[in-house]
């Protein structure tokens, strides 16, 4: 209000102004808090002019730059309010009456061509200051129906003319200091509007609109005008009428009154659509989401700086240790097949990959075949082709969660009719492993939390011969006992990782990648299925001798790499993830 | 200049839903009388689906959540059910010591009496951090009527402040006047209230108007007229001039006593 305290006009045109600029301010308050989209017009010179005061650099929104802070109540602009206000600068104060609409869509409209437009089909003109889309909303459906929740009727009543609809302030009499207490009073009554539109039912409703991601299949318009048709008796009797006390001046008064439904809430409540339903196949965790995270994350050791010492690793980590990628899982994931296609990169920092791609089609331990229940509890395709992301194709050590100990087991003892000999010399060839490198087996175990040395000659295949069993007393331990194995320092062939003592799953340990870590062999080296379990035990054996358990795993590690192909058996592999997973 | 009082309606709360209320009602008040230039901030109330105003003045909200604490701290150890706030606006004048005080007089020219019924509820830790989220009672689903009651009562009364606010305007000093962007207030804490000529048990902390009227009012039975009035008001003076109920409880029984 700098014009109204600075500039000397007569008492009249300072009244005059504070009520003009009152009406700007409430058709602001009224229409910001109930008119869900902007106007694209460019408001500046109309800013300028309802603010005279300069531009306020706090201003919290870069489209609305400038602050109306008329009556001391700094508002952000109201694109709406201004379209319909230039109306009003010409008029003579004629009655401002707005009324917000609710318009409710037909039931036809389609939300997914869902597209919102700015701005409204009309424009205003004349006198009736007519804003708004009658036939169709800002979102050109067709209206199902209209119904006025509200109507703010703000006019000046002039004690000259005595006439309730208008206020010609064409009067020049002198007045005392009317026009400083109508300021106060003027004042007092915006903030009184400016809490009342908010407790209003509507502006639940505009909240909704503004908020909500639904695609609701209503909205709301509005309509300023300054003559309208009054409410029938049945829609007034829906209606409660709530009157702003006027301001009485010595010209006149200004009063502001407002009708609202209260059954507008009935309306807000009622279903919507979400916006766009789409399946989301990158969810977080997901393959697709972050293969190469996932893949570099792989735990590999414990001291690998991806690695969380604790982290929980997924099936789809271990394609870092697949090896080849036909052996690779023939999971259906473009996400895994990439991980497949970046494997012997990655691979090359451990072992060599060229020593791993052969081992499926041939190699399969004959235990993946035969068993079933190893088939349930081995997902990863190395040993049985899946098309599953979740199983990695990499032999992993770590044996699937949520399986009875029994099972696993079971399954590893039934691999020795299919004993595995690896050659000592492919092994040989096998990358040596970081010194530190871990191999996640429980520290319950009689062999965990030492490091596997077997140095005596022994290839890293023995070495993994050792982890096998490691693995497999770890497969019995309970979840969370697990924790990395430290490989030996002269391992050259196996590669370890760190696992999560958190969590024991049946991913987690019969995942590909931490099962073909220790078992990671080439398929040239593996004998032929039936292969006594015995033959473990001869020196550069995948097992110790002597030890049976280390036979059976193997053996079975050796059936899973002459696994045939992962494509005919996706379906195999799929039921093992399934069956993992708890 | 008439010090108009309002006493809003009495709201049934739960111990948990103090806080919320209170800055609802609190800042509805301050944001109508904050007549300087402002930026209003909505605020939506978690416990209701009611979105007030605040004047967007940090310190205010500071001030506001400081007296609420208190309250709530005043609420536990005395968990009588009724308490009052006073939301009080006045005038600075007389800045020099007069006979019944050095304080600096303040001139009300507008009281707002908040009535809370706060229910009997097990002790739950009131959160006393300005911006701690409020710890809902698990038992709030069982009253679910009663909150949605509470709510309809919550926006009857800021309906009521508006009504106010809107009714009497007179008495509102010009606003050129303000120094800032908020007419000096002050908020206090009663666990009881004067009106309808009762009186509470406790007394406030705080000489209440009626409390200095009565004073006033000894005093010059005093000059005039030096009987036995003078032990009344000499017993009046005696008694702690922060607890004028208690002031007036006694004056009213050496009355009886006397005939």
């Amino acid at each position: 209000m700098a014009s109204y305290h600075g500039n000397t006009a007569s008492e009249p045109a300072k009244m005059e102004q504070i009520i003009t600029e009152f009406f700007a301010k409430s058709l602001r308050i009224i229409l910001e808090s109930r008119c869900p989209y902007v106007s694209s017009r460019n408001y500046s010179s109309e800013q300028v002019l309802l603010s005279p005061s300069p531009p306020s650099s706090s201003c919290s929104s870069s489209s609305f730059g400038l602050r109306d802070k008329s009556f001391n109540l700094a508002l952000r602009d109201c694109p709406a309010a201004l379209d319909n206000i230039d109306f009003w600068w010409q008029s003579n104060l004629e009655p401002m009456i707005v009324d917000v609409i609710l318009v409710q869509r037909s039931g036809n409209w389609d939300p997914m061509n869902y597209l919102p437009k700015r701005g409204f089909a009309r424009t205003f003109s004349g006198k009736e200051g007519y804003y708004y889309n009658s036939e169709n909303d800002e979102f050109g459906y067709e209206i199902e129906s209209e119904k006025i929740i509200e109507r703010w009727v703000l006019h000046y009543e002039s004690k000259q003319s005595g006439d309730h609809g208008s206020g010609v302030m064409g009067n020049k009499r002198a007045a005392c200091t009317s026009s400083h207490a109508l300021y106060n009073k003027s004042t007092l009554l915006l903030r009184s509007l400016y809490a009342t539109v908010r407790l209003l039912p509507a502006y639940k409703v505009f909240r909704d609109l503004i908020s909500s991601a639904q695609i609701r299949a209503y909205n709301l318009g509005h309509r300023v005008s300054s003559f309208v048709e009054p409410f029938t008796h049945r829609e007034e009797a829906d209606m409660q009428h709530f009157v702003f006390s006027p301001v009485d001046t010595s010209c006149g008064r200004l009063c502001l009154s407002v009708l609202y439904c209260s059954s507008v809430l009935d309306i807000s409540s009622e279903p919507s659509t979400p916006i766009s339903p789409q399946v989301i196949h990158e969810y977080v965790g997901s393959p697709m989401a972050e293969p190469h995270k996932r893949f570099i994350s792989a735990p590999v050791s414990q001291s690998s700086p991806s690695s969380p010492p604790f982290g929980r690793y997924h099936s789809w980590n271990y394609d870092i240790y697949k090896v080849s990628p036909s052996s690779v899982n023939l999971s259906p994931s473009s996400t895994y097949s990439e991980s497949c296609a970046s494997m012997p990169k990655q691979l090359s920092h451990r072992f060599p990959p060229a020593s791993l791609p052969n081992h499926t089609a041939s190699e399969t331990p004959p235990v993946h075949m035969k068993d079933p229940n190893f088939h349930e509890y081995w997902p990863s395709p190395t040993f049985s082709p899946s098309p599953s992301p979740s199983p990695s194709p990499s032999p992993s050590p770590s044996p699937p969660a949520y399986i009875p100990d029994s099972h696993i087991l079971k399954a590893l003892l039934r691999s020795e009719s299919a004993p595995v000999g690896i050659p000592i010399s492919r092994l040989s060839t096998l990358p040596k492993m970081p010194k530190n490198q871990l191999l996640p087996l429980s520290p319950s175990m009689g062999t965990s939390g030492r490091r596997v040395s077997k140095t005596d000659g022994c290839s890293g295949l023995y070495e993994t011969g050792s982890m096998v069993d490691k693995l497999f007393t770890s497969a019995k331990d309970e979840a969370g006992k697990f924790s990395g194995v430290k490989q030996s320092s002269n391992s050259s062939s196996t590669k370890s990782f760190s696992r999560s003592p958190s969590r024991f799953s049946f991913q987690d340990h019969f995942d590909d990648s931490e099962f073909s870590g220790l078992f990671i062999t080439n398929d040239d080296d593996l004998t032929e299925p039936s292969t006594r379990p015995g033959s473990f035990d001869q020196p550069g054996g995948l097992c110790p001798s002597g030890r049976s358990q280390d036979t059976a795993v193997g053996a079975l590690i050796c059936m899973l790499k002459k696994a045939p192909p992962l494509r005919p058996d996706i379906s195999i592999t799929t039921n093992l993830v399934q069956g993992s997973k708890p | 200049m008439n010090c108009e009082v309002c006493q809003l309606n009495e709201l049934e709360v739960e111990h948990f839903e103090i806080r919320e209320v209170l800055r609802c009602i609190l800042h509805t008040i301050l944001f109508h009388r904050a007549l300087g230039l402002v930026r209003p901030k909505d605020v939506d109330l978690e416990l209701f689906e009611i979105t007030y105003v605040q004047c967007g003045d940090v310190e205010v909200e500071r001030k506001i959540d400081e007296k609420i604490d208190q309250f709530i701290d005043r609420v536990e150890k005395h968990p009588k059910k009724k308490n009052q706030i006073c939301l009080s606006f006045y005038e600075v004048k007389n800045k020099q010591a007069t006979w019944f005080t050095n304080k600096v007089e303040h001139l009300y020219w507008e009281q707002w009496y908040i009535n809370l019924n706060v229910m009997q509820h097990p002790k739950t830790p009131s959160g006393k951090s300005h911006h701690s989220k409020l710890v809902v009672d698990p038992g709030v689903e069982a009253g679910g009527a009663r909150r949605v009651a509470l709510e309809a009562s919550l926006r009857d009364v800021l309906f009521q402040i508006i009504k106010f606010v809107n009714e009497k305007k007179d008495h509102v000093p010009s606003i050129p006047n303000l120094e800032g962007f908020l007419f000096p207030y002050e908020i206090t804490i009663s666990r009881f209230c004067i009106q309808d000529g009762y009186v509470q048990e406790d007394a406030p902390d705080t000489s209440s108007i009626d409390a200095q009227l009565i004073i006033i009012a000894l005093k010059f039975t005093l000059l005039l007229s030096p009987c036995r009035e003078v032990k009344y008001v000499a017993l009046c003076l005696k008694v702690n001039m922060i607890k004028p109920t208690v002031c007036k409880l006694e004056l009213y029984s050496i009355v009886e006593t006397e005939g």
